[in-house]
């Protein structure tokens, strides 16, 4: 006898309640109670879920049809999302797996002098240039030197797609409203969204060996920053401004190269600062689908509990996120030509 | 002067609101600002403007702020579009215009200077002189060299590979100016173009536009909330009081003849010998008066207060272009100094 029984009976729905009788298995609940020979005694009025309505009416389903139902459901939409997402994200794998072949085979004697000419043409700041040579050669001593060039790697190909789509996606958000208002929850989920919970859905789709599984999750993560803030820097810009390039006839184009990216920039690039730093954090995450990189060593350091290993990794993801953090920061003060010293 | 003004304005309405035509009837029986803000939740910007502006002058629009003279001079290249009414700019209906034909007009027909100087801060000087041009699409080297020209000539040589946080406040109106005169537009719109300036600088932006008005007379349509400024500069003003046109005509014309106790109020403060001319106060010549000096039209009652040392007793011949046109009696021109309010005030 359960609780809600005299609700149904009272509704007259006893005909329809009984027409399916229940097959599903029994919770370990209900087996403990059985076993131990008395009914399941719940407390004196139990919240109306789905379980506790099922046991007085056993047409009405129980929770764990719901997370069932969710599976099949995304298990029967699978072969069309595959048919139409794996060409499109075929890119992806090639360019991922294009980049790290071309950092493992490019020696360190070259590679390392690339980087911090690199380094230095994005700062012009010989102490940022200086820090990036020692925190890679710091790398190399300890021999994390391959695993670091292929996190870096990683990084690079995911920060440039998420850039190349993300500022247009935010120029379009910032020039409708209704876009704006649509593509901001949309962001909101990806931004909370457990980052495991990313990589279920995602194994289901591709599999383990492709690329581009942390590829994907790695961008949907981290496109989000680059998007807001190109959103936000253009409707910042100057409202003065505009409406001087407005009366003197520009058209949308001028407009958005000559007047709003330029004056955006400061904020685009802090965007894109931003989504570096996400991207070398869910790079980490990513190890758990075959990521390669620096984020198997902490994986490794957990699941051995081996203690040096998990912290000589850890340090390692902290250079690269310091190198990367400060050479685009420097990069962004130099382009920032809105505030020019007097 | 032609007859065609360059600019026209007829019947302009701007109502803000969520359903201005629907207001617009409203205001046309008769409810008032007030009124229709409360009762109907719009705001009336502009009601019934009627004015002309004659080519090669200064038209100015004054008022406190609230009026509606930002508005108004938004209206003349649709930064704003009326809820009813018609521009016309060389005849032309620039409410039938496309986008493109409104750009094209914006490009080639008006520039506009801005009372926050609305520069671009990420280029320099030279490329924000050359901004209309480059919009235009004139070849680099054309359009540097005539913005070069025109930042010479409002003063900024040397400056040219600046950046405007680099420059004063006067310099980078003055750069606004050369990015209008660049642009070489028949039509400028000054919207509180000195306003934002210290009173020193303002006074030398004013000669500096008065001098290259003598030379360019260009069209100018000028904002400002400063009667004295407005009085100094304009050929045609007009006064704007809750959006609508309080009085407009010939700046003497309105100092010497209020039509409505708002204007009396605003030109009770202002020292009228600097700001009346000669013309504007002289009498018929009189055959046989006793001349003491020939003074000319144009000047001011300060500068003849000064040649006659304060006597009061004295006629002075007025003289245009070496022609005699009037004469002044030394005693009309203090009576002239008196506002009028002040005189109806003593003969009560």
């Amino acid at each position: 006898m359960a609780f809600y029984d005299g609700l149904f009976k009272m509704l007259g729905l006893s005909d329809w309640c009984d027409g399916a009788s229940s097959d599903a298995p029994m919770s370990m609940a209900d087996l403990l109670a059985q076993s131990s020979g008395e009914a399941a005694s719940g407390p004196f009025f139990p919240f109306p879920s789905l379980d506790n309505l099922n046991e007085s009416c056993s047409s009405i389903i129980q929770s764990r049809d719901v997370t069932k139902g969710i599976e099949n459901g995304f298990l029967a939409a699978k072969p069309a999302l595959k048919t139409v997402l794996d060409p499109i994200t075929q890119p992806l794998s090639w360019l991922l797996d294009g980049a790290l072949w071309t950092f493992e085979v490019t020696p360190w004697f070259i590679m390392v002098p690339i980087l911090v000419a690199i380094a230095y043409w994005a700062s012009r700041s010989v102490g940022v240039t200086i820090f990036v040579a020692f925190s890679i050669m710091l790398l190399g001593f300890v021999d994390h030197y391959d695993v670091a060039m292929q996190t870096l790697s990683i990084i690079f190909v995911c920060t440039g797609i998420s850039v190349a789509l993300g500022v247009p996606i935010g120029i379009a958000m910032s020039k409708s409203d209704r876009l704006q208002k649509s593509t901001v929850p949309i962001l909101d989920l990806l931004q909370t969204l457990p980052t495991f919970v990313y990589l279920i859905p995602l194994i289901f789709l591709f599999s383990v060996t492709e690329s581009k599984l942390y590829g994907i999750a790695i961008i949907l993560y981290a496109i989000v920053p680059v998007i807001r803030l190109t959103d936000l820097g253009i409707r910042l810009v100057d409202q003065d401004v505009i409406e001087a390039a407005n009366a003197f006839g520009m058209n949308g184009r001028q407009k958005l190269m000559g007047v709003e990216l330029p004056l955006a920039l400061p904020n685009i690039m802090a965007g894109i600062n931003q989504t570096i730093m996400m991207s070398l954090a869910m790079v980490v995450i990513a190890s758990l689908v075959s990521a390669p990189g620096l984020g198997v060593n902490v994986l490794r350091g957990i699941r051995n509990l081996e203690l040096g290993v998990g912290i000589v990794a850890g340090i390692g993801i902290v250079l690269l996120a310091v190198i990367l953090d400060r050479v685009s920061k420097a990069a962004l003060s130099r382009v920032d030509m809105t505030r020019v010293k007097h | 002067m032609n007859d065609m003004p360059k600019v026209r304005l007829r019947g302009l309405y701007k109502i803000f609101g969520t359903d201005p035509a629907e207001a617009l009837d409203h205001v046309r029986n008769g409810t008032s600002k007030e009124d229709l803000l409360v009762q109907h939740k719009h705001v009336l910007g502009l009601q019934d403007i009627n004015v002309d502006m004659q080519a090669g002058e200064i038209t100015v629009v004054m008022g406190l702020s609230g009026s509606g003279k930002s508005t108004l001079i938004r209206h003349v290249n649709r930064l704003i579009d009326p809820t009813a009414g018609e521009i016309l700019v060389d005849g032309v209906d620039v409410m039938g215009l496309s986008e493109d034909g409104l750009r094209k007009i914006r490009q080639d027909k008006m520039s506009m200077v801005f009372q926050k100087f609305a520069l671009l801060p990420h280029r320099s000087v030279l490329h924000n002189a050359a901004m209309a041009l480059e919009v235009r699409g004139v070849s680099e080297a054309d359009r540097t060299a005539e913005a070069m020209k025109w930042l010479a000539r409002v003063g900024l040589q040397g400056y040219e590979n600046h950046y405007p946080a680099q420059l004063s406040g006067g310099m980078q109106q003055r750069v606004g100016i050369a990015r209008a005169l660049t642009a070489n537009t028949d039509i400028m719109l000054m919207d509180e173009a000195f306003s934002a300036l210290d009173p020193l600088i303002r006074t030398d932006m004013q000669d500096l536009l008065l001098e290259l008005q003598e030379e360019l007379h260009k069209t100018i349509i000028f904002i400002t909330h400063d009667l004295d400024e407005a009085l100094k500069l304009s050929d045609h003003l007009v006064i704007l009081k809750d959006g609508a046109v309080v009085q407009q005509g010939e700046p003497q014309d309105i100092l010497l003849n209020p039509c409505d106790p708002y204007i009396e109020d605003f030109v009770s403060d202002i020292n009228r010998a600097r700001v009346l001319r000669i013309r504007s106060v002289m009498g018929p010549l009189n055959a046989g008066a006793d001349y003491a000096g020939d003074v000319d039209a144009d000047d001011n009652l300060e500068s003849l207060i000064a040649v006659s040392g304060g006597e009061t007793n004295k006629i002075y011949r007025v003289v245009k272009d070496g022609e005699a046109i009037g004469q002044l009696d030394m005693r009309d021109l203090v009576r002239a100094l008196v506002p009028r309010v002040s005189s109806a005030q003593q003969s009560a």
